[in-house]
């Protein structure tokens, strides 16, 4: 619907351009021409609402969602890929993401609901950077990578170095995050993984989050510990720290409880009228401990 | 009036469709939105950034000259053509107007209105105006408010204080000197609301060649067609507000009085159409919906065996820059003021502020919810001093079934009840002993549990004198409702209500009780809404009212109805009204059944066989009704005591939560309700109104705050930081009815659309100070916020 079409909407966007993109090339040519003032949109759960509300008001909107080839989950030997438009609820409900990445599918089950998931994407997730989001904080739980294209090119950048702030990433103005690529460890690793959140309701950005990978050697010592803390800082923090401390060891109760102090260390969190800081700060250590334990748990299995 | 009920009722009370729901479901609904008028154009409002300031200057230049734009309008040009809008208390230096004048009062108040050829126009030259503010420091905190000696809301006001009374009901003095013990307490409720999917429109024409202003609104207000005319200076009957458009939700914050005398000036100065639909943003912040914040301090004085004799009560509310008939929300508890309990004398203090937030509307339940919270909390905290059971206690002090009718200290006479009862029904519902068990095992396995308890009243059917105890210039006695009944010469029948709808269900309540009284089926008979200028008198549909209200003015209307017929029919037959017998339309002879008149009959004879009338009859076949409140009509006494609400339903809630000790996180895992609402008339809808009701309330009691933070920005404009459950949060609710009519209404009907509110934050309120009880610890503010219950359990610091 045209603006001028439009009688007494209560959606009112700033005026943009809109270009219905039909490949990569044509999107990286026109964020290169965009000056900054382009803006890519996929699954718009995020950005339709700024737009509204004119939060955002970019001089163009470019829409991805006709470029087929940008969805898909691709698991190869090593690694595996999730292209930046599948739809979270696609991944939700892929057996692979499910069986080879364990911790995304976990995160995703908390983001948003059911009908935001369908239109939601990965990427999109991904890109918004937001510090309370659960894909970003599964996925930099996971080691994971993301491809990011522009006119003069590809890079990719492991998330540790992606997410710079509050809505802000090292995605360049003229770059498409293209796909996220997850480091695979052998089939036969003993691996686990848990997923916990505090928000006041279901569906929410989470108040606090914790995120935990534990992988096992024979022996049953930490022979990998990842965890990273969402809502806590302007950016989801790894607390490697922590992660130090549970290396090579027997992990149990004590363990974690005695490296718990390291979460503090790592993190700046802010008041808002949800929570103070010092109630995320105490509930980060709840849910560390929380996630850990079910972790290790399920790791031992 | 001769009252039907139990047995001989044949569509009242039966479970049948509610009408209404087929439009709805299949979105054929007529909003404001869906009016559609030629040329119309659409405004859009510039909100104040700052809760307190003076506007320098305004400059529309760049904003008027935006192709597209009609016109921008300023608070000063408006002003200059328009009364300031009545307020509930009679404070002629606290003016309201439709924009701000020189002052901003709070942070998202408008200060400028856009018109232009569509809604992005109009939001493009938003951006364009310039306004020069000079910030200055706010008034946030209520009790600074009221103790505050220089800095004003309302400078010309010369105090923030909007409403101070006293009131002394019985010996309190003599109650606490020989009770055995007292304790005192505090509890705050928190500034939450109704918050409709649906926002406020309004739009406007000024027809030229009528001179008559026509409104289409999503109104739910009594005398909102004369605030308009008095605030635009025009006379009342050239104003004409179409009342069959769809509201949506409101349970009473509908009032948007400012945006509709900004379209009606908009459209008589520009010789348009205009609409003005709020967008979440300017709903949340500017719309004046805001509820109750209130503060209560109360003292108990009790004896050692539980019985409370006396209740002194503090109540600070803060009503935000504009009153309106915020007010009157700290008089209408005083018609239950005492709960369900035989509590012998009260003191109330009332104190209503004014300070740098949105404006305060009704909302549901008109104050009765947060009363009902610091009354239940009352209860509860005499309880856990006596360490005695929360639900014993309540049995020593609930009123008994044999008391009935019976007269609180107040003065309201509560019509009929049977509260033992069904706080045992709700008991059963909830299998109490279980629930105890499962609690218990809950806490022997770590986690803390508890169970609330709370048995509420709701008062129904509304009655303006409450306004009389503020303010002895206000003799206003009655709060009728009216409606008009046609049959028209196929004999087919027509209701004609006074009032828009928003969602309660008026259709089909309407339809019931014609259709019962009539002896047809309620199905084929149509319903419509009267415009303002055709309709007789109405008061809205507020106050837990029109099952009462218009279910008394149906049946007054229909009996009118069925005499005319019976005197044309006995005419005919030539036989005494005594020996007819009416059935289904039809009139025969007692002795002779095969003598008698069929509907179809005296349906001609009544407009086209003029000699076959009586007498002296007016030809046509029509009967209007107006309906006073039952009991109402008198001033208060010379102690103040009066009846303010006609009818009293009764609930007893019994949910069951958990909460995580590690986080503060409350779960609401099991939930029954026992209700009493006298003769239910239309089952589904008084289940919807029970269960959405209690859904409303549990947002008040854990999620919903408008937040502000100390500067006083807004801080909860969107459904992100204003926390609504959703069907996530709320449990699947066991729920039964006990019936104890009331003897002052047509069918034994009482009030129940405030339903499951008044109740639910009590009850919520109680479970999780059980849940905290083994802790020593319990919380007094609403809402519950995770965060600060996890504080309290692990004392750190907020």
């Amino acid at each position: 619907m045209a603006r001028e079409d439009a009688t007494g909407v209560s959606v009112k966007a700033a005026k943009f351009d809109y270009i219905l993109a039909e490949s990569v090339e044509e999107v990286v040519a026109t964020l290169d021409r965009g000056d900054g003032e382009a803006i890519v949109i996929a699954g718009g759960q995020s950005l339709m609402p700024m737009l509204a509300m004119r939060l955002a008001t970019p001089a163009m909107v470019i829409d991805i969602n006709n470029i087929a080839h940008l969805s898909g989950i691709d698991v190869r030997a090593d690694e595996a890929v999730i292209m930046a438009c599948t739809r979270q609820a696609t991944a939700l409900a892929s057996p692979q993401v499910q069986a080879r990445l364990p911790l995304l599918a976990k995160a995703i089950s908390y983001v948003g609901h059911q009908q935001t998931r369908n239109r939601g994407t990965v990427g999109g997730s991904l890109s918004h950077a937001d510090p309370a989001s659960e894909i970003p904080l599964a996925a930099l739980t996971m080691d994971a990578r993301v491809s990011l294209a522009s006119a003069s090119g590809t890079r990719q950048v492991a998330l540790a170095d992606f997410f710079l702030g509050p809505m802000m990433s090292a995605r360049a103005d003229n770059e498409i995050l293209l796909s996220v690529h997850f480091p695979l460890g052998s089939n036969d690793t003993r691996m686990g993984t848990a997923f916990h959140e505090v928000s006041e309701r279901k569906g929410d950005f989470a108040v606090v989050a914790a995120a935990a990978q534990i992988q096992l050697d024979a022996n049953g010592l930490c022979s990998k510990a990842a965890l990273a803390i969402g809502g806590v800082d302007g950016v989801p923090r790894r607390i490697t720290g922590l992660e130090a401390r549970l290396l090579g060891s027997r992990i149990d109760q004590d363990k974690i409880r005695a490296a718990l102090p390291e979460i503090a260390n790592a993190i700046t969190p802010g008041d808002d009228q949800h929570a103070s800081a010092a109630y995320r700060r105490r509930v980060a250590g709840v849910l560390a401990e929380r996630a850990l334990l079910e972790a290790v748990a399920e790791a031992e299995q | 009036m001769n009252q039907k009920t139990g047995d001989n009722l044949r569509y009242v009370a039966h479970k049948r469709r509610v009408r209404e729901d087929r439009r709805f479901v299949t979105g054929k609904g007529k909003f404001v939105q869906d009016v559609a008028l030629p040329e119309t154009k659409h405004a859009a409002v510039l909100p104040s950034p700052y809760p307190r300031a003076r506007i320098l200057a305004i400059d529309t230049t760049a904003a008027e000259a935006l192709e597209g734009v009609a016109m921008v309008l300023t608070g000063q040009q408006m002003a200059a053509d328009c009364n300031p809008i009545r307020l509930g208390l009679k404070l002629p230096e606290v003016k309201w107007y439709p924009l701000a004048v020189e002052m901003a009062r709070y942070a998202g108040e408008w200060v400028a209105i856009v018109v232009a050829d569509n809604a992005y126009i109009a939001e493009d030259a938003l951006e364009l105006i310039q306004v020069d503010y000079e910030p200055l420091a706010p008034i946030i905190d209520p009790e600074q408010a009221f103790a505050e000696t220089d800095l004003f809301v309302h400078p010309g006001h010369g105090s923030n204080v909007l409403y101070h009374g006293n009131f002394l009901w019985g010996d309190v003095d003599g109650d606490f000197a020989t009770a055995d013990d007292s304790l005192t307490f505090r509890a705050r409720w928190g500034r939450s609301s109704t918050v409709p999917i649906e926002t406020f429109g309004a739009l406007a024409r000024w027809d030229e060649g009528t001179e008559i202003l026509d409104i289409w609104a999503s109104i739910q207000m009594p005398n909102f067609v004369e605030l308009l005319a008095n605030t635009l200076g025009y006379p009342l009957n050239s104003i004409r507000l179409h009342q069959d458009v769809d509201v949506g939700g409101s349970y009473g914050v509908k009032r948007g009085i400012k945006q509709s005398v900004l379209v009606g000036y908009l459209s008589r100065k520009l010789r348009v159409p205009v609409r003005l639909i709020e967008d979440r943003l300017v709903n949340m912040a500017g719309g004046d919906a805001h509820g109750p914040d209130r503060i209560f301090d109360t003292d108990v004085a009790f004896n050692s065996d539980g019985i409370i004799k006396s209740l002194k009560i503090r109540a600070l509310d803060d009503a935000g820059a504009y009153p309106g008939r915020a007010p009157f929300q700290l008089a209408k508890p005083i018609s239950a003021i005492v709960g369900p309990y035989t509590i012998n004398s009260v003191k109330y203090e009332a104190i209503s502020v004014a300070t740098n937030k949105t404006g305060q509307v009704p909302v549901r339940g008109f104050g009765q919810a947060p009363t009902n919270y610091m009354i239940e909390m009352a209860v509860d905290t005499v309880a856990r001093h006596l360490n005695l059971d929360r639900l014993e206690i309540r049995r020593r002090n609930l009123i008994p079934s044999d008391a009935f009718p019976y007269q609180i200290p107040s003065g309201s006479n509560y019509d009929s009840g049977d509260y033992h009862t069904v706080l045992q029904k709700g008991l059963d519902l909830a299998r109490y002993d279980e629930l105890l068990q499962r609690r218990d095992r809950a806490r022997a396995e770590g986690r803390l549990a508890g169970i609330g308890i709370a048995t509420c009243l709701e008062p129904g059917g509304g009655n303006n004198i409450f306004e009389y105890l503020m303010d002895p210039t206000a003799e206003i006695t009655t709060f009728m409702e009216a409606c008009e009944v046609k049959v028209d010469p196929q004999g087919k029948i027509t209701g004609m209500m006074g009032t828009t709808t928003s969602g309660q269900g008026h259709e089909t309540l309407f339809a019931t009780i014609l259709g019962e009284e009539l002896e047809f089926d309620p199905d084929l008979i149509r319903i419509v809404h009267a415009d303002s200028l055709s309709a007789l008198p109405t008061r809205s549909p507020v106050a837990s009212r029109m099952a009462i209200m218009l279910g008394g003015a149906a049946t007054g209307a229909a009996g009118k109805i069925k005499d005319r017929a019976m005197a044309i029919a006995a005419f005919n037959l030539d036989l005494p009204v005594e020996d007819l017998e009416y059935s289904g339309g039809t009139i025969s002879d007692r002795n002779d059944p095969s003598r008698k008149l069929t509907w179809a009959e005296i349906c001609f004879i009544a407009y086209r066989a003029y000699h076959k009338l009586p007498p002296g009859m007016e030809p046509g076949f029509h009967a209007q009704y107006v309906f006073q409140v039952p009991g109402g009509g008198q001033l208060p006494d010379a102690q103040n005591r009066v009846q303010i609400y006609p009818c009293f339903s009764f609930q007893a809630h019994v949910p069951y939560v958990e909460i995580d000790p590690g986080t503060g996180k409350v779960s609401v895992l099991d939930y029954a309700i026992a209700h009493d609402c006298g003769t239910v008339i239309n089952p589904d809808i008084v289940r919807g109104m029970v269960i959405g009701g209690l859904a409303h309330g549990i947002g008040a009691a854990l999620y919903e705050k408008f937040s502000y933070d100390g500067e006083g920005q807004f801080l909860s404009a969107t459904f992100a930081d204003y926390l609504m459950p959703s069907v996530h949060e709320i449990p699947d609710v066991k729920d039964v009815e006990h019936c104890t009519p009331s003897p002052l209404t047509s069918h034994g009907q009482k009030g129940s659309g405030e339903g499951g509110y008044l109740g639910a934050p009590a009850a919520i309120a109680s479970a999780v100070n059980d849940a905290l009880h083994p802790l020593g610890l319990s919380i007094t503010e609403l809402p519950m916020r995770m965060s600060e219950i996890e504080a309290l359990i692990n004392n750190g610091p907020g």
